[in-house]
């Protein structure tokens, strides 16, 4: 008896309730009754009325239950431990957790067996009330519903507004789940800004992150740590700058190519050819611009007398912008097949070459368009953290030489947030901070672009 | 050069005079298809210097794909072939030494729908003579643009607002920066497929009214679906029927007194 077999039966329940339905609304029709919806409709009514109250009302019995026993096990818990400094009740709720699924590590102390068997006595009681409330609703509204179904009943218009509700619900998930990345972010980022002021931060020079513990160990020199982000940035924006300068005339030619000049076997070759590349995971650009472009990067600039670094935002800048090309061809070729036939006509028809037409009425016809595709992979590459931390190195040097080792804020992020950190150092929490920034950086810039969108779609229709 | 002797000497279905004195083009034989599928079958026809010729006929009769085919504006589409001959000022437009710009540049065309570019309607009347190089300095592009829209009975409405975008304009008025745009490069021929189909009657007006006044300085070709309107505005008409060239004449002839029984039908308005 667990939880997979109480949800199990709920659906059988639900699927008992569905046959009754369609069975009773079956022989109404039988009876030569003009009924209002399709026989199914009832069916699904009653069932869908069994199974949508059972199921809520069995996660709530599970939220509420797991708060209430963490609370009441506290009793459990001895006084000394609970008024000593180091106390930490999520520490302790994992200890007695473990003890519940049999994970010991070394030598249990007494009062944590007593709890985990307490724990366990009331998951079961927990367990049973479940069972006992989830089915008695799943029978019992489900029996409602059943009662509801004559021949004017408007089953069809009821299903709707259920289904209508579950959608609801589905697109309400998503904006929370954006509400609370938001949420996180900005009060681990208070939490920073208490450390650090803001005004260090966004206009530092320097960008040093130290564990406080590591100065106090000896092993970082005293004073070391320095959070001025302003070189991370400069990073950032100096690879997405680099990645714009290869993807935007790329893929701006191969749009006008592809909608203007390739015919339909062409553009049925190439088009899918160019897609493959937004499906390539950044991981392998990663180590495309690591182990190929970079070396032979290095290896040219050398040739020609320039000292490139191996680790250059030449080389990251580079390989990203050749990962951004499908978002601007795709986005700029849909954006140039929209400017209508009668503009291109207008053009040929007063002796323009085809080439003409393009410059001359194409482009600026679409272009507000074609700008927002371009501030979409701008947003794109912003974001991009792979290729940065396997090609452009670590090093937060101010530099604005593309030749130089950069890092970039979400490279940075990267590094400070894996591997073993202490949760109050100033270190971790400016990942947020840093995280922040960027989320503020790019919502404006996806704003612009919907804006830039939006005044397009009243160009000339 | 398509030679003097063999071009009124032409075997032709088509009732009444195909022929005029004063040739500006020449059509001869001229099939169209789409793919396997035949548009026009066997057009012979002359346009004559300033003079206004009216195409009518019923929807798909091929009238506008024939007048796409005096421009060659049909080359933009792939399955579009061309068979015959069709020459201006005795000139095959379809060789291939023709320029197929400079032929556009001098056969200018106006469309169904207003179709100004998104820009201003400065700009709008000034494409085509700065991708011509028609002139040389801004006072004369200025000057263009004022007379070009003079041209087209405009100035004076959108004289204070030069700069503000085309498409803003009323429909009748975007049909007649089109015009505008279409005179500004000088062309010789001006076609029109259906100039006034979106406009309402007020606006309709002012463009015959204005295709009456072009017509003393250039050819113009107008198809048409308002048979009041080729009766009112031009010199010569000519009815198509599924492809076919029926009857062309003096507009008054053909609309008084026509010879074939389908354009009788047609203008008396019993198919179309």
């Amino acid at each position: 008896m667990n939880e997979y077999t109480l949800l199990i039966l709920l659906l059988l329940i639900s699927l008992l309730w569905f046959y009754f339905g369609n069975k009773t609304a079956l022989s109404l029709k039988n009876k030569q009754l003009k009924l209002n919806s399709l026989p199914h409709y009832y069916g699904i009514y009653v069932a869908l009325y069994s199974i949508i109250p059972s199921l809520f009302s069995y996660l709530l019995i599970l939220v509420f239950d797991g708060i209430l026993f963490s609370n009441l096990i506290m009793e459990f818990v001895p006084k000394e431990i609970l008024n000593s400094p180091d106390f930490n009740k999520i520490i302790v709720l994992a200890q007695i957790d473990n003890a519940v699924r049999g994970i010991y590590f070394g030598e249990q102390p007494d009062w944590v067996t007593i709890a985990s068997n307490q724990m366990i006595e009331w998951n079961n009681q927990s367990l049973i009330l479940n069972f006992f409330c989830s089915i008695s609703l799943a029978l019992g509204i489900g029996y409602l519903g059943f009662k509801n179904i004559h021949q004017e009943f408007r089953s069809r218009n009821s299903v709707e507004k259920i289904i209508i509700s579950l959608l609801g619900l589905s697109s309400i998930i998503a904006i929370l789940t954006t509400i609370g990345i938001v949420f996180s972010v900005i009060f681990e980022s208070l939490r920073f800004f208490a450390i650090i002021p803001a005004s260090e931060f966004l206009f530092g020079l320097t960008w040093n992150p130290q564990f406080e513990g590591a100065e106090r160990a000896g092993s970082g020199q005293e004073g070391l740590a320095s959070y001025g982000s302003v070189p991370l940035f400069v990073g950032t924006f100096l690879i997405s700058l680099i990645a714009l300068c290869v993807s935007v005339p790329i893929g701006l030619f191969s749009a006008v190519y592809l909608s203007e000049y390739a015919n339909k076997k062409e553009r049925s070759i190439f088009k899918p050819l160019l897609e493959i590349l937004a499906g390539i995971p950044t991981v392998v650009y990663g180590f495309f611009a690591a182990l190929t472009v970079a070396p032979l990067m290095r290896n040219g600039g050398s040739l020609i007398g320039l000292d490139v670094a191996s680790e250059s935002a030449l080389a990251a800048g580079f390989v990203m912008g050749i990962m951004i090309i499908p978002f601007i061809s795709s986005l700029s070729d849909d954006v140039i097949n929209a400017v209508p036939q009668s503009l291109r006509d207008a053009g040929y028809g007063l002796g323009s070459t085809k080439n003409e037409v393009i410059t001359n009425v194409i482009i600026p016809a679409a272009l507000p368009g074609i700008i927002a595709s371009i501030i979409l992979a701008v947003s794109r590459a912003i974001g991009e953290t792979m290729i940065v931390v396997m090609a452009a190195g670590l090093a937060a040097n101010l530099s604005f030489n593309p030749l130089d080792a950069v890092t970039t804020v979400t490279a940075q992020i990267v590094t400070i947030l894996v591997g073993d950190q202490e949760f109050e150092s100033a270190k971790t929490l400016s990942a947020f901070a840093l995280a922040l920034t960027l989320i503020v950086i790019t919502l404006i810039l996806n704003f612009y672009a919907l804006h830039v969108v939006k005044k397009y779609r009243e160009q000339y229709e | 050069m398509v030679s003097n002797s063999n071009i009124n000497n032409v075997k032709t279905k088509t009732i009444g005079e195909i022929f005029s004195k004063d040739p500006k083009i020449i059509c001869r034989n001229v099939d169209v298809f789409y793919g396997e599928k035949q548009a026009i079958k066997d057009v012979s026809i002359d346009i004559a210097s300033r003079e206004i010729i009216s195409f009518i006929g019923p929807s798909g009769c091929g009238k506008s794909t024939f007048l796409r085919c005096l421009n060659r504006m049909n080359d933009t589409i792939d399955t579009c072939k061309v068979k015959g001959s069709i020459s201006l000022d005795k000139e095959d437009i379809y060789d291939e030494k023709i320029d197929v710009v400079t032929l556009r540049a001098k056969i200018g065309m106006v469309f169904q729908k207003p179709n100004p570019f998104p820009k201003s309607i400065y700009e709008n009347v000034a494409y085509g003579p700065k991708i011509h190089g028609l002139s040389s300095s801004k006072e004369e592009l200025d000057f263009i643009v004022e007379n070009s829209l003079k041209d087209s009975g405009l100035w004076e409405e959108v004289k204070d607002r030069l700069q503000s975008p085309g498409t803003g304009l009323s429909g009748g008025q975007q049909q007649r920066l089109c015009i505008a745009r279409a005179i500004a490069v000088s062309p010789e021929i001006i076609l029109m497929d259906e100039p006034c189909s979106a406009l309402d009657p007020i606006a309709t007006a002012k463009i015959e009214e204005l295709i009456n006044q072009l017509g003393k300085n250039y050819s113009i070709v107008i198809v048409t679906h308002s048979m009041q309107q080729a009766a009112r505005i031009s010199q010569r008409t000519a009815y198509f029927h599924l492809g076919e060239l029926i009857e062309v004449g003096e507009t008054k002839k053909i609309f008084t007194m026509p010879k074939d029984k389908q354009t009788e039908a047609y203008i008396s308005g019993r198919i179309g």
